[in-house]
């Protein structure tokens, strides 16, 4: 059995905005004589778009109406209805997760392309999509090493860390090629962001709006963006305005990072160089790729060249957003899509076998979501427990019905996330704690924190597992 | 030399001792225990040979032989250990010149030991009582009879038969138990596979009272239960041949109105139920959503699909 999911992605970002199509294939590995496990085996892009500039409007605003029309356009040109698109992911990055109507946007979109694709912000997030989108996550598994990417836009340095396969850390810099702006005929500068400004201020350097852009004038700025880049990864003594371009958190560890590579529209001028005007896109990204290429940094680390450099957010957020739960999984049906559905996080020392302890932690928690009064609808995650009794499933079950007794009472079907393979155990127990007629998503293999958001999607692979997207949403 | 009583006596001393360290855990303070009697009886006894006979070796089965690396200064561990999560063959074992580590020989021989055990021994006539099972017996007089002719195993005798039937009446779906080749897969597995599938079961309103268990059972044995009790559904629970990876493996196999010589093709299987495969509740859960799609499409095995 083969079934293929087709899957959209867009990515607007600080410089551009841009889509992809891809063909998520699932398979059943399991042979015909133990439980179905089913599993992703093939991600590939079936489509590109063409490269858009973001368009920005006054007031510090998004134009949705031109980013509908780009998508518009590239679906008709795909030969691709919107019906069609079974998953995938609309991602909001850079600086243009800080404009005014951006939340406004994202939602609008996401409904726009499709039924089930999800709306996702948040800088950790666009970090994770972008080095999985560039092949970084195989690399690091296939060399057993551990690489850090960088993936530099217009507004944003997004980084990750992967070890063997697996992300260990995340962080965001305020640094990208777009900071500040050139005039693409006459060269003027027409714009700095208020960190670049301050960062000019504090070293004195003569650097303003409406001067001519030269390279030699904006040289300083450029290096002094990859001395923070450096210490960004730990390769460098850091500085004081280090925690001031820090967007809202650094990299923790360095020890480990043997490899590094570059993505987003920066890193083209990193592995390819650039001939001819250096502010041919209107801003300093390939001065800012080519003082990399200059730096230390490619004689420190290995350099890994990935997969895609520009488009590495959206082939993340079209091929690498949509996971597949555990195959014996529990649910009742007519209620997917579920979407942005805030994930309630038990602690291991919450998460004890004991009824009461289970409820108590749950219910306290649930304060956390209510919004002025507003009772949200929340997925419950644990980790369960590996091979678990019987007997000890359905302590597990019987304290999160307890524990969600108010929303059950309130109608909300009731969203049971666990990472150990047990879901349709404790789905079938929780069943029959608070009835057949209840509405019960029950579902493992998949891993959340705290903070993170879940959307769920219809049933696929005859129905045994359903396709899932965590994310986070998180605007400045 | 420190006679029987002497050491028992050692060992309560010293287990006075330890009432303190309550914090420890109960398998250290037992190791401790071990090692200090030993250690006083040799200093107490040290020219002679001594013979701890209460005192028992670490059980090398409880190694996890997925974690453990016995490889020398191996050149990446951790990719190693990586590798070692995936299978449970034994791999990264290291050797002694040509040949296995004494750890590994120890264990291979020990997982073989468990493996044969499986096979013969009996499931404990308690655990059946104990769980309210019905006890029957295919025509195999004894295990070796079992072993060297599997024709027996699929039979029952017509007394045998009149129990079943008396015991079972016509449910809709029957539960059967099979020891199989392994007995220890039974004892692992029931008491979470079972009452999972009777919680599945139940959600969709169909009750399995009277489970049977059958002594000296082969797969085959299910047919003539689907025959005498006229059900729609029999489902039977049995020990798989063991391997040197566990002995508790057990399957499952499903037949929609199975009858004595039918294809095996009728047959589904679930297999590989263990608590390193699909574990019982999981696999419980599963049968029973299993069952129903049966006797909603009233078919089983190669049918179903």
């Amino acid at each position: 059995m083969r079934e293929t999911i087709l899957s959209v992605g867009i990515d607007i970002g600080t410089s551009t905005t841009q889509l992809i199509f891809s063909n998520i294939t699932i398979e059943n590995m399991a042979s015909n004589f133990t439980v179905p496990r089913i599993v992703i085996v093939d991600k590939e892009v079936i489509y590109r778009s063409n490269i858009a500039f973001t368009p920005i409007i006054e007031n510090n605003k998004i134009d949705q109406s031109l980013i509908q029309r780009f998508v518009e356009e590239e679906y008709r040109k795909a030969g691709i209805r919107k019906e069609d698109t079974q998953t995938g992911a609309v991602i909001i990055t850079g600086e243009t997760a800080r404009k005014e109507n951006a939340e406004e946007v994202l939602n609008a979109l996401s409904g726009f392309a499709g039924e089930f694709v999800v709306a996702t912000a948040g800088p950790d997030l666009e970090s994770i999509i972008a080095a999985k989108g560039a092949g970084i996550s195989e690399y690091s598994a296939d060399n057993s090493a551990t690489v850090v990417n960088l993936d530099i836009g217009g507004g944003t340095s997004n980084l990750a860390v992967l070890h063997r396969g697996e992300v260990i850390d995340t962080g965001c810099l305020d640094i990208g090629g777009r900071l500040i702006k050139v005039h693409r005929t006459n060269k003027t500068i027409e714009y700095i962001s208020p960190k670049i400004q301050q960062m000019i201020e504090q070293k004195g350097w003569n650097i303003q709006v409406g001067q001519q852009a030269t390279e030699a004038l904006l040289q300083p700025v450029v290096d002094e963006m990859v001395q923070l880049l450096k210490q960004s990864v730990g390769v460098q003594e850091k500085s004081a305005f280090y925690e001031t371009i820090i967007t809202h958190k650094g990299l923790k560890d360095h020890k480990q990072i043997t490899h590094i590579s570059f993505t987003g529209g920066v890193a083209d001028a990193f592995y390819h160089g650039a001939a001819g005007d250096v502010f041919i896109y209107g801003d300093i990204g390939i001065m800012l790729g080519q003082a990399l290429a200059k730096s230390k940094l490619a004689e420190l680390f290995t350099i890994v060249k990935p997969k895609e450099t520009i488009r590495a957010t959206v082939v993340g957020a079209g091929s690498h957003t949509t996971e597949i739960s555990g195959s014996t999984i529990f649910y009742t049906d007519t209620i997917f899509p579920i979407k942005n559905i805030p994930v309630l996080k038990l602690t291991s020392a919450e998460e004890q076998i004991d009824e009461s302890m289970i409820a108590t932690a749950i219910k306290e928690k649930v304060t956390w979501f209510e919004s002025e009064g507003d009772r949200q609808n929340i997925a419950v995650s644990l980790q369960g427990k590996k091979n678990a009794k019987f007997q000890e499933v359905q302590t597990i079950a019987a304290g999160i019905a307890k524990g969600m007794e108010e929303s059950i009472q309130a109608g909300y079907p009731l969203i049971v996330i666990v990472e150990n393979d047990m879901a349709k155990a404790l789905g079938q127990a929780l069943q029959s704690l608070v009835g057949k007629h209840h509405n019960i998503v029950c579902i493992d293999s998949i891993q959340v924190e705290n903070g993170d958001y879940i959307d769920i999607g219809h049933p696929v692979a005859e129905g045994s597992v359903l396709p899932v997207v965590i994310k986070t949403l998180v605007f400045h | 030399m420190v006679n029987e009583t002497e050491l028992k006596s050692l060992i309560e001393n010293i287990l006075q001792d330890m009432v303190g360290k309550q914090e420890q855990q109960p398998e250290q303070v037992q190791e401790e225990v071990v090692a200090q009697a030993t250690a006083e009886a040799t200093t107490t006894a040290s020219t002679t040979c001594t013979v701890a006979s209460d005192a028992c070796l670490p059980d090398i089965t409880k190694v996890d032989v997925k974690t453990e690396l016995l490889v020398d200064e191996p050149y990446d561990q951790e990719g190693y250990l990586q590798m070692k999560q995936k299978t449970p063959a034994r791999i990264g074992v290291g050797r002694a010149g040509a040949r296995f580590k004494t750890a590994t020989s120890v264990r291979f021989r020990a997982d073989h030991a468990a493996a044969q055990d499986a096979v013969f021994s009996y499931v404990d006539e308690d655990f059946v009582k104990k769980n309210g099972f019905t006890a029957v017996e295919t025509m195999c007089a004894n295990k070796d009879e079992y072993i060297t002719r599997p024709d027996f195993g699929r039979q029952f005798s017509e007394e045998m038969k009149q129990e079943i039937k008396a015991a079972c009446g016509t449910p809709q779906v029957q539960i059967v138990i099979g020891d199989g080749l392994s007995s220890a897969a039974v004892e692992a597995n029931i008491e979470d596979i079972l009452p999972a599938i009777k919680q599945g079961l139940q959600m969709h309103n169909i009750n399995v009272d009277n489970v049977l268990f059958v002594k000296h059972c082969r797969v085959p044995a299910m047919d003539v239960i689907g025959e005498v009790t006229n059900s729609d559904v029999v489902c039977l629970l049995i020990g798989e041949r063991p391997g040197l990876v566990t002995a508790e493996s057990m399957s499952a196999y499903i037949a929609y109105k199975p009858t004595v010589d039918m294809p095996e093709a009728r047959r589904t299987v679930i297999s590989n139920i263990h608590s390193g495969g699909t574990t019982p509740v999981e696999a419980g859960a599963h049968i029973a959503d299993l069952i129903k799609k049966m006797l909603d499409k009233k078919a089983s095995g190669l049918d179903l699909k």
